[in-house]
């Protein structure tokens, strides 16, 4: 199957795409779009990319460093040769259409050459200038020349123009004297820029609320009232106290904490009318980290409605009450109030008996909502794209990701409150767009990097090259790096060594690259940085001269010697010796490494018809890749045809009609109705697939959107009374005829749902709930809506729903797991009895329905269908994707993406956006005439081999293989290089490149030397 | 295995050896790290410019997974005083 031209061709189109932010949501859009062959314009208002994620301290559920997770990211999207960076740079303005837009870009001066600038830091030091540092949220501060955080990319200073004192008062210019690569540079001015793109994506994130509006609080007033995000920055261990979390009156360790919920979300008065969506989350995160720093913290959550909506939101918030002890009281806080000597703070609440109590607090963190960037409505104007009445970006819930201009394409908090998931979402969402209306210009954009052939080092000894880096005073401040290098010189087949100032510097790769041609070397050492930063840029050098990447090697004497040992010259100096040589002995043995490609089949098969699959479908021939759209029952659109609008009032049935009308009639579709999968062999980029009408597809990605299915209760005399009905029921029952005047509606809550054994949100009942409420009173006011629910999770947007129903006389009652409503059908009326242990007495309700809010359910037949793929469900048999942050819609297996319900409970707006999302990451991939192989892969040696399956027992990734001679096989196509292989392997058939045995025990008989 | 010969062959457990600790004795350390996590957990501890004893040295792993008993057999044979697998 070839590539197709897309249907519509047009020469005006442009193969580059602007991004207009550069978070964790426009790195997402940048990466997908970059490797589908599109140039991508990022740009960033601040110096460094990273965003709101950056400034997170770790994220549940895992409890991962979010900068661990982020920071890879940053890398790959300033070294990927599709990705232009433009940081502090703003769009002035955009003209044209879609296919082809011209936009003007504004940098401002950064007053520090780029090209020079190697990161070092020695400026910093000097600076006399001390500035609140805005990224620590005013917790402490920076110098007038600084990097963003200590892993900003690009790792390049920047001076602040309002506050250095040369720029300011024409003294100092202290900085300029230390900086040894002449990089300041104070005769900087502003850049500008017109570039021609084919579409935009727009990701500028967004503002926190100022929770000093609300007084009675505190902030701003109380030194120990933080806003959550201070608190992100005191439990990070790159914050201002290290990770040690210290009270900011006295810098002691704070032990009872409060978290006041919904500080500038959920109210209209003065803060903003919808839910932030994140808050109840980050909050429990928060908690439970906080315990983890200091096992004494009591930790207490005040909250009106727990909204724990996600994918296992539920279960990792009794985590934080079942094993960190968190309590949770839902009460609304009145004031916060400080005593003056202790600076400890009481906090004024109504407890759940109705009891004024005073409770005191150590520290009280304010969980502060999300709002739109301030200059909002600004910004929507020089894009020309409509704002919605809040300041976020308008899009239909049909097209989440589309603006109202053509061609220009949103994602993240701009189009709404959402949390990193989401967001990562719609980044590959939005990239999906761009690239279906850009298909046919892949490629012409950008550059492709023409190497010299390499030259054969086979037969050759080693000659080793050694550079000890200065890194400015970095290094040689602390390290003798004059002695490491003749300490490297003595070595055996060591040919060169020196010092060198800045290697990472042009300069300092360019004397790397001819001493390599003069000396005749064939093996490389940069004793400097970390390679986990490093070594891609100085792989790239050598290779440039005609050696193989892999004959490189960093020895890592900053990270791990110098700033870790700055006390003692001697001993850092000793062990940068120590370091640089076991690298020179690891040096020794390396060989060059070959990376395999594979051809990639252009077409993908998608796994159900639903609107997921359909979406996916439709998205991806746009792009223009064929699709087998494979769909087990006789027609499609699956679970949708069950609904008929959305809570905000579109025609979901006509809209469904239609996918399912543009997919029957596309060409590039075959759509294989009552097909299952039977089984698929192969790896990414290859697949074979039988289907179990006899059919055989071949296909390089798959998309599994095999959709869940409804709960059919048995709960609340559901299969007794047939006015004992669902909320499906009931969109059925409003649809026939009219609700009467003095009918009495009670709907239930949570049916089915978070409960054991199926103890989770499914996520969309609560906005079932409110829709049909508000439709009933919208017809007749004079009908009754009563709602008993547990917390309304009317999440993001839709807590305006919530405030409607509200306000047009819907009531809601809470009821807690332990004491449920009691439906009563055995007489002539409905009874519903809610017992008094919220409300104090019994409630007694003759209602004419009683609707249930009854959830979703993975398919039956999901765990089967993982085992076929090798694939992991969660412990509710949803589908597991790879990473829940950062790789939302793609499975660990390679070539395996996700989609809609078989991932978890979620609304058609969100399922449309993980569709577009899957279908992004599956045509980047499908984009690819080659794919290729990491070098560093475990290489399997038949001849030793004997087939023990100890290697394919433990492979996570399914790569070793049972042959068709019964003896094991590897597919390096399918390798991680981890070497659980080579670590289990009896026989030592495995050898992972790079880090072969030989390799790693000549390093450990380095460093155990006896002298 | 001659009976005399057999009495020669006991060697000191190293855990009954009496004897003090000199008291400027470190214990000498190979750390072996994956490079995602516990690699750049080191390299964060040196960009945040915090401390620790110089007799720790690291060797980087694709991934704990890739740990062979024969390193740790081979860091102990040579003396080494202990192993950090870190991952």
């Amino acid at each position: 199957m070839t590539k197709k031209a897309p249907l519509e061709s047009n020469v005006d189109k442009v193969g580059s795409v602007l991004v207009v932010g550069s978070g964790v949501g426009g790195m997402q859009a940048s990466l997908d779009m970059a490797d589908s062959g599109l140039m991508v314009h990022m740009i960033n208002e601040e110096p460094s990319i990273g965003g709101t994620m950056a400034r997170l301290d770790k994220t549940f559920p895992t409890g991962d460093c979010a900068m661990c997770m982020i920071s890879p990211r940053m890398v790959e999207s300033s070294r990927h040769p599709n990705i232009k960076m433009y940081t502090q740079t703003r769009v002035v303005a955009v003209d044209g259409r879609e296919g082809n837009f011209t936009v003007k870009l504004e940098e401002k001066a950064r007053y520090v050459d780029p090209d020079r600038c190697t990161g070092c830091g020695a400026c910093e030091p000097v600076c006399p200038t001390r500035v609140p540092n805005l990224f620590n949220v005013g917790l402490d501060n920076r110098k007038a020349i600084y990097a963003l955080f200590p892993q900003a990319v690009p790792n390049t200073r920047a001076i602040d123009p309002a506050r250095c004192l040369y720029l300011t008062k024409n003294v100092c210019r202290k900085c300029e004297k230390v900086c040894d690569a002449v990089a300041i540079k104070f005769d900087d001015t502003d850049k500008h820029y017109d570039l021609s793109v084919g579409s935009i994506v727009l990701t500028p994130g967004l503002k926190t609320y100022d929770p000093a509006i609300r007084q009675e609080f505190g902030y701003g007033r109380f030194t120990n009232v933080v806003t959550a995000l201070q608190f992100e920055r005191l439990l990070s261990a790159s914050g201002p106290c290290g990770g040690e979390v210290s009270r900011p009156s006295d810098g002691t360790h704070p032990k009872r904490l409060a978290w006041i919920q919904c500080v500038g979300s959920r109210n209209t008065h003065n803060a903003n009318g919808w839910c932030s969506s994140v808050c109840c989350m980050y909050a429990a995160k928060q908690t439970i980290i906080a315990k983890e720093h200091d096992s004494e913290v009591q930790a207490t959550v005040f909250y009106m409605e727990l909204r724990a909506f996600g994918k296992d939101f539920d279960k990792y918030i009794d985590k934080a009450k079942n094993v960190s002890g968190t309590i949770y009281r839902r009460a609304m806080v009145s004031e916060v109030i400080e005593d003056p000597d202790t600076k400890n703070l009481s906090i004024h609440y109504i407890d759940e008996d109705g009891r004024r109590i005073n409770e005191e607090f150590d520290m009280v963190i304010l969980s502060i909502g999300f709002e739109p960037r301030e200059d909002a409505l600004a910004f929507a104007d020089v894009f020309g794209i409509e704002a919605d009445e809040y300041g976020f970006a308008k899009t239909s819930k049909l097209n989440p990701v589309e603006t109202s201009r053509k061609g220009i394409y949103v994602a993240g908090i701009y189009q709404g409150p959402k949390d990193i998931p989401e967001t990562v979402i719609q980044g590959s969402g939005a990239a999906a767009g761009a690239m279906s209306i850009l298909g046919e210009k892949r490629g012409t954009e950008i550059q492709e990097v023409v190497l010299p052939p390499e030259r054969d080092i086979s037969g050759e000894e080693p000659r080793i090259g050694v550079f000890v880096c200065h890194c400015g005073v970095n290094i040689a401040g602390t390290v003798d790096v004059k002695q490491v290098a003749d300490a490297a010189a003595s070595q055996a087949n060591v040919a060169h060594a020196e010092t060198i100032i800045y290697a990472c510097a042009p300069d300092g790769q360019a004397k790397v690259k001819d001493i390599i041609k003069e000396k005749g070397l064939n093996r490389v050492i940069i004793a400097s940085c970390t390679p986990r930063t490093h070594s891609p840029l100085f792989m790239d050098t050598i290779r440039e001269v005609g050696l193989n990447k892999f004959l490189f090697e960093l020895a890592d004497i900053r990270e791990q010697c110098s700033w870790v040992h700055k006390d003692d010259k001697q001993v850092a100096t000793d062990k940068a010796i120590q370091i640089t040589n076991m690298n020179v002995a690891k040096a020794r043995l390396l060989d060059p490494v070959q990376q395999n490609s594979v051809g990639v089949n252009h077409a993908a098969m998608v796994v159900g018809g639903g609107i997921a699959g359909m979406t996916a479908a439709l998205s991806l021939t746009q792009q223009g890749y064929h699709v087998h759209l494979v769909e087990r029952e006789g027609r499609l659109g699956g679970l949708l045809h069950r609904v008929r609008r959305n809570i905000e009032g579109d025609d979901v049935q006509t809209f469904l009609a239609d996918t399912i009308a543009r997919v029957e009639a596309n060409p590039e579709i075959t759509v294989h109705l009552n097909a299952a999968v039977e089984s698929t062999d192969g790896f990414i980029g290859n697949f074979v697939t039988k289907l179990s009408d006899g059919g055989s597809v071949q296909h390089g990605a798959i998309l599994i959107a095999t959709g869940g299915i409804e709960y059919q209760p048995s709960e609340y005399g559901y299969s007794d009374s047939d006015r004992v009905i669902t909320q499906r029921q009931l969109e059925d029952l409003l649809a026939e005829r009219d609700p009467q005047s003095g009918e009495t509606y009670v709907m239930i809550q949570c049916v089915g749902s978070r409960e054991e054994p199926t103890n989770y949100c499914s996520r969309i009942c609560c906005q079932d709930a409110l829709k049909n409420s508000i439709a009933i009173k919208q017809k007749n006011p004079a009908a009754k809506v009563i709602v008993l629910y547990r917390d309304v999770r009317a999440y993001g947007l839709k807590e305006d729903y919530y405030k409607q129903a509200r306000d047009l006389g819907v009531l809601f009652l809470l009821f807690t797991p332990d004491a449920k409503p009691v439906v009563d059908t055995a007489g002539k009326t409905l009874r519903v009895s809610l017992p008094g242990t919220v409300l104090g007495k019994e409630i007694v309700i003759e209602p004419d329905y009683v609707v249930l809010s009854t959830g979703l359910r993975p398919q039956p037949d999901s765990k089967e269908f993982a085992k076929k793929y090798k694939l992991t469900c969660n412990i509710d048999d949803y589908f597991l994707e790879a990473h829940v942050k950062l790789r939302p819609v793609d499975f660990p297996s390679e070539g395996f993406f996700l989609a809609g319900l078989a991932h978890a409970p979620k609304n058609l707006e969100e399922t449309i956006s993980q569709s577009l999302a899957a279908a992004g990451r599956a045509g980047a991939l499908l984009s690819k005439e080659k794919l290729t192989v990491s070098g560093i892969v475990s290489k399997h040696n038949r001849d030793i081999c004997m087939s023990c399956l100890a290697c394919f027992r433990a492979c996570p990734f399914g790569s070793p293989f049972i042959d068709e001679d019964g003896m094991i096989s590897h597919n390096e196509v399918k390798c991680t290089g981890c070497g659980i292989c080579a670590g289990v392997c009896p026989a030592k058939a495995f050898q992972v490149n790079f880090f072969r045995d030989d390799q790693i025990i000549a390093m450990i008989d380095s460093v155990t030397e006896i002298n | 295995m001659a009976s005399g010969e057999e009495e020669k062959a006991v060697v000191d457990n190293p855990e009954t050896i009496s004897g003090d600790i000199p008291p400027d004795w470190k214990a000498n350390v190979i750390a072996f790290a994956c490079h995602y996590c516990a690699f750049a957990a080191a390299d964060l501890a040196g960009v945040m410019r915090l401390s620790y004893l110089p007799n720790v040295k690291v060797i980087r792993l694709p991934c704990t997974g890739k740990l062979d008993h024969s390193y740790v057999m081979r860091a102990f044979e040579r003396g080494i005083d202990g192993v950090f697998v870190a991952g």
